[in-house]
């Protein structure tokens, strides 16, 4: 025990700069893959031509495993498009390609869950489709839509710990490395699966605690 | 910048090793079914333990599958193959090591056993309590009502869920790589150190990873709509 407190309160400072990262990772991850689901949306929705695609590249991010993402992001997009030159930004770039296809579908369904007749009655009192939109659509919309968009967020925390697979010095990371100076893997390991488990745990409660009270009290 | 699309699309390199290739990929499709088979029990037993009437089982029943769901299967993995063996040589005095395989089988599915529990759970608590009561009252055993009752209906209802969940194990186990599996990741890897050659190889990985697993879920969508044309009676 005293063995176990020693090593994992002296290596404090790691586990928490990993969750630092874990933390930025994931929310920079969530918000690129909220504006890129949004425009691929509504490409699909809005724009023929390219409909296939918007198509094509919401069944590619949802149907290839994220690890696999990861390392093709990683390998070939710097070759392909030079970028990215960093690996923190293969990782959050990764994480943002995996969610923005399975958002973009989110989107889809919650501005098609709107009622026709919603959009039809606006434009028809003279508003331009863009207000129509931003007024009558979208807020509904955004209602609907929040308890999956939370979900997703906890998704992308929970895929972040492969981004320790390239070198994001990220909770998992710190915690392989630091397995690998002292070589104790069952306190080094098992605390930090805890670790894992608490943060998913608390951040799934308060999803499940937060949307139903958005259902009870618009609902 | 037009010829290193062109070498992104082109399968010469994926052509040159396909046997090793294909086996990487067999061995990805011998994790999911053994994962798949350990996922299902465990899933029915963890979910027979939260459905039981004493609090103490259902209490055990919640915990376990609240616990393999929330934690990331990268994360469980590298536990699963780093921490038991080593308390079990601590407490058996001898030498004891985790196979890769075994370990992937075990980690992954232990992760998806935690969905699988909550897919049971609302498959069985779906059937009204009214069936399995006119069953019994007609006469038929408590087997017999499972039989014929309520696992027809129960598996029906939860077949669309479980055939998603066993999607995602697929896609996991393209994880097992990181703990020196031979799946068709590690093997990418591996040429990719001998050849230098990233691109075509990782983009190969991803096209095929793509072609089969929307093919497997245009699959599941086909089957589960036929599933629900059926439970429409």
């Amino acid at each position: 025990m005293g063995m176990m407190q020693r090593i994992l309160w002296n290596n404090r400072r790691e586990f928490l700069e990993g969750l630092l990262v874990t933390a930025q990772i994931s929310l920079i991850a969530i918000a690129v893959a909220m504006v890129g689901g949004l425009v691929i949306c509504l490409l699909r929705m809005y724009c023929r031509p390219l409909r296939w695609l918007a198509t094509l590249y919401i069944e590619f991010c949802r149907s290839t495993p994220i690890y696999v993402q990861l390392m093709w992001v990683n390998y070939v997009w710097p070759e392909l498009f030079g970028w990215p030159q960093s690996f923190f930004a293969a990782g959050w770039a990764a994480l943002a390609l995996q969610s923005s296809g399975y958002l973009a579908e989110t989107f889809r369904s919650g501005i098609e869950g709107i009622a026709r007749g919603q959009r039809e009655a606006a434009l028809s009192t003279g508003l331009t489709p863009f207000l129509t939109m931003r007024w009558v659509i979208l807020p509904q919309a955004v209602l609907m839509m929040t308890p999956s968009l939370m979900n997703q967020f906890l998704v992308v925390v929970k895929s972040s710990c492969l981004v320790s697979v390239i070198a994001v010095p990220d909770l998992m990371y710190r915690a392989l490395r630091l397995t690998s100076i002292w070589f104790e893997p069952i306190e080094i390991l098992s605390f930090t699966a805890f670790l894992y488990v608490a943060i998913v745990f608390v951040l799934s409660a308060a999803i499940k605690w937060y949307s139903d009270r958005l259902r009870s009290r618009y609902a | 910048m037009i010829g290193e699309w062109m070498q992104a699309v082109t399968g010469s390199l994926f052509w040159e090793y396909r046997s090793i290739l294909l086996f990487g990929l067999a061995t990805n499709f011998s994790v999911f079914f053994l994962s798949a088979v350990l996922a299902v029990g465990m899933g029915l037993v963890a979910c027979l333990a939260r459905l039981s009437p004493l609090p103490s089982l259902r209490w055990c029943g919640a915990f376990y599958a609240e616990l393999f769901r929330n934690t990331p299967e990268y994360v469980l993995l590298v536990w699963v193959h780093f921490v038991p063996p080593l308390l079990l040589t601590v407490l058996l005095h001898t030498r004891v090591n985790f196979s890769p395989l075994f370990s992937a089988v075990v980690a992954l599915g232990l992760a998806s056993s935690g969905y699988f529990t909550e897919t049971f759970r609302a498959g069985i608590l779906s059937i009204p309590r009214g069936h399995v009561e006119a069953a019994r009252s007609t006469g038929l055993s408590g087997v017999l009502t499972l039989r014929w009752v309520i696992l027809p209906q129960a598996v029906r209802k939860m077949l669309p869920e479980a055939l998603n969940q066993f999607i995602s194990l697929l896609k996991s186990t393209t994880l097992v790589s990181l703990i020196a599996v031979p799946d068709l990741m590690y093997q990418v890897a591996m040429i990719t150190q001998e050849q230098m050659r990233p691109m075509p190889l990782y983009s190969g990985a991803a096209i095929i990873y793509f072609v089969i697993i929307l093919t497997l879920s245009a699959l599941v969508r086909k089957i589960s709509e036929g599933w629900r044309a059926v439970g429409r009676v």
